[in-house]
């Protein structure tokens, strides 16, 4: 496939190694692509097996609610049922996904107990000899309610006086006893004061589903041995290995996990949402059983991009100088944690974007809501973040009547420059791929702005 | 249930359907042949295009029994030996796939087209393959294979 | 769930099956997909596929066409020409190949952009048992057949607005057909209410005047407060609104 630009080899010529990138610039085949073209290629549902079993669940009707009871007597009748499962049947029902790398607390039931946090949360998993059953014994599980309020927005759910949704407390994860993750640089106060002008402009986003073309699925086979072998689409192989484990308290070494054959993920095949109630299934009837979303499950309550909402202020001089930066950001987590305790962090690790300013403060914010929970998508934490911080930057240079690529190579980070998070800033090259880009679409730069180089320290 | 029978890849074959059996559930798990998919079940995505008497369907919507009798042409049928139709040889060489879940269907649909217009313009391929969803490539690079297999059909 | 699915072999077979309760199923396309979800009560269908229904007669300006015919069988069928914009705006190409002009008369808004062209064509539907019946229809029966005259060049207007060029559905269709001669317009509307509808109102202001900026404008305006458009994902009832004037005149004016 040509390249649209060859390799530009100009750039940091001393950096480079004869014996390195010797891949790159040259066509390599894909090693899945024959098996793809030809239809070979083995995707989970693709493998057949004698006596398959179906799991499909009966879901939470409302945003947020007390159960007062489930009845499951006629989804027992329905034929071909042969079991349903409640949390009672989870060995360990409650966890976070990232409690393998030390978030707690476990904020999510497998399957609800005495309460449901959103609509589409699921109650109760029926397993049948064919899905038609199984959605049928679903549909006839019977759920009573106490509805109660739902908070569907994140400053709503910070503000004076919300109904507290989180048994933990807060409607907000907690990281290292404060409200948010937090990023503390110079005094921003200060440079607001110093500053020529201040401007302060909102961003939100809303949740972004990832619509992979094969639907969050997985099946499971018990060995003779007694362990289960899960067929799986996750992105996440260890993540489901490990946390499923946990939730089936069975050694990690009963579980073995086939995968790697992923149609589409996107980050929305790393939550483990069908592994432990398909091995579950599998433990109790003693089948194959397969677990695997309709299209509608995949929209409805596989776990979004979160929507976000970011405030930025800045401060800024009349040379184009930023001197102060703040920014409030909010992550609508939805009703549990997920990745997005991780997500938030991530997005404060990428402020204040890719510029040095003395002065800069951030709160960002986990916040739960009874919206279905979000996780990863591609970037997640970044992606907005940087959508938010870029249309400031323009915004900026608009207001100050400067060109918007000047703009930002008057603010570009270099190698040696401290930022916010107090690592020192190296390998940058933002100034390098800014000029390349102006070069490349015809936009003209001044001298001045032409010999700019990363590398150069920073006038004092 | 009813017995239908179909030449599937030139291939006489036989199977029971029951009522809710649709084309694509025959294919995937009667006759085997698993590279139609199931992404939406509501033809919407496309992953399921096969060739029925010679002209692409989304199988997901084609209650078996209604069908008895017909071709039908799946991407398992296109290869000849270790020899790829020009659109698999494009689609491989024009890295026309990522995750690989929509290819046969796209494929499948490609082949309709070059079937019926040899020569098509880049519009008429993008309208060709509008009803086969891919989320990872952003379909640049499958229109260009396809593209690229209209040409190498004509050497 | 599908307790059954029929296929018979002509049409006095298919309407007793109806008769005794079945379901008619043209291409599936509507249908399927919410049976799939297995969501439906017992089911038993009826399918028209060998039924004798597919083909299309021309005779002179009149043209017939099976209710069975597929839409991707009159995108190739030369003597269609004035249909080929119309079904090449629904859908993608393995739907049309299923999809089939009887069952286009039943589709639910946004869907339907062919019923809205045979609408405005004054097209008339043939239902089994019963005499010719116009368009829209207003009750279900088993559709044989569509017969329409086909207007001299260049009288057939149709215009869609949506979300994609291809393969999306409607948020307004205008279909239209001008006869010079009385100084009528008929004119069919998709997307704006839940079935598609005969815009009256704006004919009337249109009969025997001239299509205008103004008269055309004019036309919009009564008809929009007859208009009851969807809000839903594909666009709000506002932006159908809107947008309805705008490609009323585009598809009466040209511009």
């Amino acid at each position: 496939m040509p390249r649209v630009n060859p390799i530009d080899t100009d750039y940091f010529k001393d950096e480079r190694k004869s014996a390195d990138f010797t891949v790159i610039g040259k066509t390599v085949q894909r090693s899945d692509a024959l098996g793809h073209v030809t239809g070979r290629t083995e995707f989970f549902e693709d493998r057949s097996f004698p006596d398959l079993a179906h799991v499909k669940i009966h879901r939470s009707a409302h945003h947020h609610a007390r159960i007062d009871s489930v009845d499951c007597s006629e989804a027992l009748r329905v034929p071909g049922v042969l079991r349903v499962i409640t949390h009672a049947d989870v060995p360990s029902n409650w966890y976070v996904v990232l409690r393998l790398i030390g978030i707690e607390p476990n904020d999510e039931p497998v399957l609800a107990e005495d309460r449901v946090l959103y609509k589409g949360e699921p109650i109760v998993a029926v397993v049948a000899d064919s899905e038609a059953a199984a959605l049928e014994g679903a549909r006839r599980v019977k759920v009573t309610y106490t509805e109660l309020p739902a908070v569907l927005d994140v400053e709503e759910a910070l503000a004076e006086g919300a109904p507290v949704i989180k048994q933990a407390g807060t409607n907000y994860f907690v990281y290292e006893g404060h409200h948010a993750r937090r990023l503390r640089f110079g005094d921003v106060e200060q440079g607001f004061a110093q500053a020529d002008h201040v401007f302060e402009w909102r961003y939100s986003s809303a949740p972004i589903e990832h619509a992979p073309t094969e639907t969050t699925g997985c099946i499971v086979v018990p060995q003779s041995s007694g362990r289960l072998l899960i067929h799986s689409n996750t992105q996440a192989a260890f993540f489901t290995l490990d946390n499923t484990a946990l939730i089936l308290d069975r050694p990690f070494t009963d579980l073995q996990v086939k995968g790697g054959t992923v149609g589409g993920g996107f980050g929305g095949k790393v939550d483990v949402m069908v592994e432990p109630l398909a091995c579950i299934a599998a433990m109790l009837t003693n089948r194959p059983v397969k677990f695997v979303y309709t299209r509608e499950e995949e929209m409805q309550v596989s776990s979004p991009r979160a929507a976000e909402r970011i405030y930025i202020k800045d401060g800024v001089m009349n040379d184009g100088r930023i001197v102060a930066r703040k920014v409030m950001l909010y992550v609508d987590a939805g009703a549990y944690s997920r990745h997005s305790p991780y997500g938030t962090t991530k997005a404060c690790a990428h402020l204040p974007g890719p510029y040095t300013i003395p002065n800069v403060y951030a709160d960002c914010h986990c916040v739960y809501t009874n919206r279905t929970p979000s996780s990863a998508m591609r970037g997640f934490g970044v992606t907005i973040a940087d959508f938010a911080l870029e249309s400031q930057m323009d915004r900026l240079a608009r207001a100050l009547d400067i060109d918007p690529l000047q703009f930002r190579l008057i603010n570009a980070y270099r190698d040696g420059d401290m930022k916010a998070h107090r690592k020192v800033a190296e390998g940058t090259a933002l100034i390098e791929v800014i000029q390349r880009a102006a070069a490349l679409v015809g936009h003209e730069l001044p001298d001045e702005f032409r010999v700019l180089s990363s590398s150069t320290p920073r006038e004092a | 249930m009813k017995i239908v029978n179909l030449k599937v890849n030139g291939v006489g074959k036989a199977f029971i359907a029951k009522p809710e059996t649709t084309l694509l559930l025959a294919l995937r798990e009667q006759l085997g042949l698993t590279g139609a998919k199931r992404g939406c079940a509501q033809g919407a995505c496309g992953s399921c295009t096969v060739l029925l008497d010679g002209e692409p369907v989304v199988s997901c919507l084609v209650p078996a029994v209604t069908v008895d009798g017909s071709d039908v042409a799946t991407v398992e049928g296109l290869a000849d030996g270790d020899k790829l139709s020009h659109v698999q040889q494009a689609f491989l060489d024009g890295f026309a796939t990522q995750c690989g879940f929509c290819t046969p269907g796209m494929i499948m649909s490609a082949e309709a087209l070059l079937d019926r217009n040899p020569n098509p313009t880049r519009d008429e391929v993008a309208e060709a393959i509008s009803g086969n969803v891919c989320r990872c490539t952003g379909y640049e690079p499958i229109i260009s294979a396809v593209l690229d297999a209209a040409e190498r059909a004509r050497l | 769930m599908l307790t059954e699915v029929h296929v018979p072999e002509d049409v006095p077979a298919a309407v007793s099956l109806v008769a005794a309760g079945a379901t008619i199923i043209g291409g599936g396309t509507s249908l399927m997909p919410r049976l799939n979800d297995y969501a439906s009560p017992p089911t038993e269908l009826v399918s028209l596929r060998r039924a004798g229904l597919a083909g299309v007669h021309v005779d002179g300006d009149t043209v017939t066409i099976g209710a069975m015919t597929t839409l991707a069988q009159i995108e190739h069928d030369p003597r269609l020409a004035l249909l080929h914009p119309v079904v090449r705006s629904i859908a993608s190409v393995p739907v049309r190949t299923l999809a089939t002009v009887g069952g286009n008369l039943f589709a639910r808004q946004p869907h339907g952009d062919l019923t809205v062209a045979l609408v405005a064509l004054n097209a008339r539907a043939t239902l089994a048992g019963r005499s010719e019946s116009e368009l829209p229809l207003t009750e279900a029966g088993l559709v044989t057949a569509i017969t329409a005259k086909i207007p001299k060049k260049g009288a057939f207007r149709y215009l869609k607005a949506a979300r994609r060029r291809y393969n999306s559905a409607s948020l307004v269709t205008v279909a239209a057909t001008i006869h010079d001669e009385s100084g009528e317009v008929t004119i069919a509307l998709g997307g704006v209410s839940d079935r598609v509808v005969r815009a009256h109102a704006a004919e009337a202001v249109l009969s025997g005047r001239p299509l205008t900026e103004e008269t055309v404008h004019a036309a919009a305006e009564a008809e929009l407060a007859h208009l009851t458009p969807a809000d839903d994902a594909y666009a709000s009832a506002w932006y159908r609104k809107r947008v309805f004037p705008v490609h009323l005149r585009r598809a009466l004016l040209g511009r």
